[in-house]
Parts: C-alpha cells; sequence; structure tokens
C-alpha cells in the first residue's frame, strides 16, 4: 500500500533532484545578462532553480496536510501489483530490444505478457504475438518505408 | 469578414476531393479506434501517426491529424458512458452522468446527446476559428520578437492562472517541460546545454517521446492498476432512443450555448478541453434547473461537459494557426508537425499557405460531421472490440507506443526515455499535476526563449522592450496579472471556482 503523502513527497524529490542535476548542468555554460540579454544558461539555471523551490514547496504542502494525505491510499497493494506485473515486462521489452531489435523483442514481449501475466493460452499468445509483429513489419517496412531497430536475427534471414 | 467566406469557399474546394474525404474517414475511424482504447488518446495517437506523414503533402497530412483528433474526441465520449472507462482524460467528465444513463438502459440516448451535442460544440469553434482566424493572423502580422514573447508568456501565464491544477504543481509541469526542451544545442549561441556528455541527448529530448511516454504508456498503467477488464453496458443501439434524445435536444440549448462558450474560451487561452470539459460541467451543475439530479443520469451532464469539450478541441486550432501557439496538449503536437513539413506556423501561413490553412478549417467542418455520423455507427463494433480482454489490447497497445517512441528518430535510447516518462506520468496522474503544461512548455519553450532573447538583443538587455508600445504593454500587463493571479485568489480565499474544476478525479468504478 502507498499513501499519497509518501508518493507527495517521493515525487517531489524526484523533481528536486531533477533540478539539483540541471543545476550541475549549467556550472560550465554562461549563466549571466549582459548587454545583448540573457546568456545559454541564463534560463536554464533559472528553471532549475524553480523546480528546487517548487518542489520543496509542493513538500512543505504535502507535509502541512500530513494528518489527511497519510490517510489517502494512492496504490492498494493488489493495483499496484498488477501495475507491476503489467510494468515490468515493457522495461524486458526495451531491454531486449537493445540488442536483438525491436520485432524480436515485441514478439517475446507479447508472448510473454498475454501467457504469463494475462493467462491465456499458449495459442492465443503466439497468434497475437506473431500476428501483432509480422502485421507491424509490412506496414512499417515495406508501406511506409520507415525501418525499425533490428538485430542480429533480421540480418541472419536476410530482412535487415 | 466576406472575404473570409470566399477563403473558406476556396477550402472546400481544396477539402472536397475524393482522395481527402477518404483520408477524413480513414482519419476519424483510426481516431474513434485510438480514443475508445484506454492508453491511447488523441495527444499520442496523433504523436504516432506522425512519422507516417513525413512523405505526404501538408494538405493532407493535416486532414489526417485532424480528423484523427476529432475521432479521438468522440471515441472517448464512447468508453465513458459504455464502459465508465474515459477513453480521454477530456471525457472523464462525461462519465458523472454518461455512465448512469447508460446503466439505466438508456445508453443510446445518453451517445445521441454526446455525438450530437459534441458535434455542436465542434462547429461553433470552427465558426469562431472560420470568423476570427485571419484577423488574428493580420493583427498578429505586426508582431515583433517582443510581442511574441508576451504572447507566449501569456499562455504559460493562463495555464497558472486557468488550467484548473494547484497552480504549484502547474508550474512544476511547465518548468519540467521548460528543463528538457532546453536539452541539446541552443539555437542563439550555438553551445550544448544540459547534455552532460552523453552523445544521445545532442540532439535533445523530442516531445513527441515524452507524449508517448506520458499520455500513452502513463494512462495504460492506470488503467491496469483499476482493474484489468471491462464491465459495461451494452453497445445496441436503439433508434427509438435516439430519435427520442434528438427530439429533445433543442430544449437544452442553454446547456450548449454555455458549454461552447466555456470550450471557446479554454481552447484559445491554452487550458485545453479537459479543463472545458469540467468547468462547464461544474458550471452547468450550478447553474442549472436540473443542477441536484446531476450524477444520476441527468442528460444536460452528458451535454455540457461534451460540447466543452469539442469546442475546445476545435478552437484550440486558432492560436496555433494564427500564432504558432498550441492551445492543448494534441495541437502542441500538430504543430511539431508542421514544422516537420516545412511550414512556418503563425500568421505567414495566412498569406503563403492559403491552400493548407483554409482547407485544414474547411476539413474540421466536413470532419466534425463525418465523426457525429461514424461515431454513431460504430458504437457496436467498437464496444464488441472491447469486449476483447484487456490482458491481450494492453500489450498490443504498448507495442503501439514503443514502436512509435522508436519511429521519431530511430533511436534505442528513445524507448528508455518512453518508459521513464510513462512512470512520470503515472506518477504526476496519481498526484494531480498537470500533463498538458509540460508538452506545451516543451513544444514552444525554446521559441519563447529565441523571441525573449531577440527582444533583449533588441533592447540592448533592458526590459522595458515588453513596454515599449501599447500593444506588448497590454499582453505583458495582461500576462503578470495572471501569473500572480493563484497568489491573489489564495489571498482572497477565492477558491470557488477552481474547485469545481479539481472535480477530477473520480473514484474508480464509481
Amino acid at each position: 500500500m502507498l499513501r499519497r503523502l509518501h508518493l507527495e513527497l517521493g515525487f517531489a524529490a524526484c523533481v528536486f533532484l531533477v533540478g539539483l542535476v540541471g543545476l550541475r548542468g549549467t556550472a560550465d555554460l554562461d549563466t549571466g545578462w549582459t548587454s545583448d540579454g540573457p546568456q545559454a544558461g541564463f534560463f536554464p539555471l533559472r528553471v532549475s532553480l524553480i523546480l528546487m523551490a517548487a518542489s520543496a514547496l509542493v513538500a512543505l504542502n504535502a507535509w502541512r496536510a500530513r494528518v489527511a494525505l497519510s490517510r489517502v491510499v494512492v496504490v492498494e497493494g493488489e493495483g499496484g501489483a498488477r501495475v507491476l506485473r503489467f510494468g515490468l515486462p515493457i522495461l524486458g521489452m526495451v531491454l531486449v530490444a537493445q540488442w536483438l531489435g525491436l520485432y524480436v523483442a515485441m514478439a517475446l514481449y507479447l508472448l510473454g505478457a498475454i501467457r504469463f501475466a494475462g493467462g491465456r493460452r499458449w495459442t492465443v499468445a503466439l497468434g497475437v504475438a506473431i500476428g501483432v509483429t509480422a502485421v507491424t513489419f509490412v506496414v512499417f517496412e515495406r508501406w511506409f518505408s520507415v525501418p525499425l531497430l533490428k538485430g542480429p536475427l533480421e540480418v541472419m534471414l536476410g530482412l535487415g | 469578414m466576406l472575404s473570409n467566406l470566399d477563403a473558406l469557399m476556396h477550402g472546400f474546394s481544396v477539402a472536397l476531393t475524393a482522395h481527402h474525404l477518404l483520408l477524413m474517414v480513414a482519419g476519424v475511424l483510426l481516431g474513434i479506434l485510438v480514443g475508445v482504447l484506454p492508453g491511447l488518446g488523441a495527444p499520442n495517437g496523433v504523436t504516432l501517426l506522425l512519422p507516417l506523414t513525413f512523405s505526404m503533402d501538408p494538405v493532407s497530412a493535416i486532414i489526417l491529424l485532424t480528423s484523427l483528433y476529432w475521432g479521438a474526441l468522440f471515441g472517448g465520449s464512447t468508453t465513458s458512458i459504455l464502459f465508465n472507462i474515459p477513453g480521454e482524460p477530456s471525457s472523464v467528465a462525461t462519465t458523472f452522468d454518461g455512465y448512469p444513463m447508460a446503466r439505466q438502459g438508456r445508453a443510446s440516448e445518453a451517445l445521441t446527446y454526446a455525438f450530437v451535442s459534441a458535434g455542436i460544440g465542434a462547429l461553433v469553434g470552427i465558426v469562431v476559428i472560420t470568423l476570427l482566424s485571419s484577423a488574428v493572423a493580420s493583427f498578429a502580422l505586426r508582431f515583433g520578437p517582443p510581442e511574441y514573447f508576451a504572447v507566449y508568456l501569456l499562455a504559460f501565464a493562463s495555464f497558472i492562472a486557468f488550467g484548473g491544477g494547484a497552480p504549484l504543481k502547474t508550474i512544476v509541469s511547465l518548468a519540467l517541460g521548460f528543463g528538457f526542451g532546453m536539452m541539446g544545442m541552443d539555437t542563439v549561441s550555438g553551445s550544448m546545454r544540459l547534455t552532460f556528455d552523453i552523445p544521445e541527448l545532442i540532439r535533445g529530448i523530442s516531445f513527441l517521446v515524452v507524449v508517448i511516454g506520458l499520455f500513452g504508456l502513463g494512462e495504460l498503467l492506470l488503467t491496469i492498476e483499476e482493474g484489468p477488464e471491462f464491465k459495461g453496458a451494452s453497445g445496441r443501439l436503439d433508434p427509438r432512443g435516439m430519435l427520442r434524445a434528438l427530439a429533445s435536444m433543442p430544449r437544452y440549448w442553454v446547456a450548449v450555448l454555455r458549454g461552447s462558450a466555456v470550450g471557446v474560451w479554454m481552447g484559445i487561452t491554452p487550458g485545453g478541453p479537459t479543463a472545458a470539459s469540467f468547468m462547464s460541467y461544474g458550471l452547468a451543475r450550478r447553474t442549472s434547473r436540473n443542477g441536484v439530479r446531476f450524477g444520476q443520469g441527468e442528460p444536460e451532464g452528458v451535454i455540457a461537459p461534451e460540447t466543452a469539450d469539442h469546442a475546445a478541441g476545435t478552437s484550440a486550432m486558432l492560436p496555433m494557426l494564427s500564432l504558432g501557439i498550441p492551445g492543448s496538449a494534441t495541437s502542441a503536437v500538430m504543430l511539431g508537425g508542421l514544422m516537420i513539413w516545412g511550414l512556418n506556423p503563425g500568421p505567414m501561413l495566412f498569406i503563403e499557405q492559403r491552400d493548407f490553412v483554409w482547407g485544414m478549417i474547411a476539413s474540421m467542418y466536413l470532419g466534425n460531421v463525418i465523426g457525429v455520423i461514424l461515431a454513431l455507427a460504430t458504437v457496436p463494433l467498437f464496444a464488441a472490440m472491447l469486449s476483447v480482454s484487456f490482458s491481450i489490447i494492453g500489450p498490443v497497445i504498448v507495442t503501439v507506443c514503443l514502436v512509435g517512441a522508436y519511429t521519431v528518430a530511430g533511436a534505442p535510447f528513445d524507448l528508455w526515455l518512453a518508459v521513464a516518462f510513462g512512470v512520470a506520468g503515472y506518477l504526476m496522474k496519481k498526484l494531480d499535476y498537470p500533463l498538458a503544461p509540460l508538452v506545451l512548455a516543451m513544444v514552444i519553450g525554446d521559441k519563447a526563449e529565441d523571441a525573449f532573447r531577440q527582444s533583449m538583443l533588441m533592447s540592448s538587455g533592458s526590459l522595458g522592450v515588453l513596454w515599449s508600445n501599447p500593444l506588448v504593454g497590454t499582453l505583458s500587463t495582461i500576462a503578470a496579472l495572471f501569473l500572480l493571479w493563484p497568489l491573489a485568489s489564495a489571498l482572497l480565499g477565492w477558491r470557488r471556482t477552481s474547485k469545481a474544476m479539481r472535480l477530477a478525479p473520480p473514484e474508480p468504478g464509481a
């Protein structure tokens, strides 16, 4: 179970961190304002500072309302588990796509997600995985000639 | 005015070809599909289709994309009413009364009310565009960098003042958008900014990838969390219910008028369709004679948000065309498309690209009429499609989103970005951070910065140029007032209007 208060504080911390990274990024830029106006780093610096200030204020507001917010459940155990079961395979697909290409990753992901996370029969999962991948291949590579990421398998089959 | 009518007729001659009509039908159908499927909405539907339009001529491309937008707006209402699942964020308010009507067996009526009032709202928005756009554009021709900056500032400021979210969270969204938009090469000085010596970041972060993550993957995660299966009313349409709804439609002219006005206003100022539909629903509930019955299946509670939703969706094209400033997340994506097709959004479009501008405006009339008809005709089809289990549709949508993210630039790195923004979108939705400002800031943030820095070059670094003539002075002053609005209203404790708009999000399953 995830309570609203913790999520508010956690996300505000992330935003603060983004601001901090941005601030670090402006270190080697000219952040000044000369006679021809603001320099390259002027706005990045201000935006970073605004991010840090605003996220700190959001966190402060959340803390001031902590009694009410800690009673609000934003993610229940069951729903959260569903999100993870759905989300982690997506990460897997992106990881696999980096070295095996999008088509293979896509087919494997669909197969896995429909068979295991979705609990469908093998035939259904296989059919959707192969069908969607094939349609995507035809639409992108043949009809619109937009090449997608390919890996060793496509090269081996002479499709790359 | 009369010259506009001439131009519109010319536009119809551009739009009324078999090829373009076919594109409209295809766009509307794709749009309804995208609108019906949770996780795919208007902004990322347009984003996903965009790479496929690069080889088209701009008129055909914009007709396809805008038709998809109208279709998505219609399709979002179908699922809201039948399944209590808003297919689009902007049709959340439609669930409040639409779903109760469907549960009472009045789904046909509710859908007819929704589509017809949406069509009327859209038409009002388009009429406003027809009448005003060229006037706004010729007015904007006199704009220099300071005026442009002031208008951009006004756009951002009105998000903070009227966007409907907590002002502080809107600021976070805007600032995140500005920050991501700044990454890569600085257009004025040519130096690299915020790239942290990572080669993938040199071309910056594409807002299209961000849209796919925030609106696509993020929305999917939310849907899956609420429960994987659709349970809803039957999609069978009853002609008698439809006729009954059509016959009683004129009784609700006040709601239609009010909704259109709210929608047009929210579309032109970048509040967007989502804020418009909530605001219109809230207003209707407070001012209508039937106010007490809202939430229990009151037709006016369907008509009010739907009219405003579509009026805002269409009128958001006015600032996009004539000023180059998008009024919603979707029109922000289209603005990006315009630039990719080699067009320069803004007032010069009306002089240099008359075919494009008026062809698009004419296609909006046709596209929405086609939309109403197709939306009604395909309800049974799409309702049946949703009975396919989400355990199959969900993963397929994921692959569509990721493939779309890859096609934006052909970069494997963008897949990681899309996933990261998907998680961010999920969390931001959970915490009521508005997403549209982030996209808007990414799209026009660097244009705003360029305009500002050019103004500063003109004035040797003095801010006085923003008040150097009555026009820019007025714009800057209004923008400054909007920026101070949340502070002022907080001080006055005058938050009732924004409370009505923050009615979202609904309880799952309520």
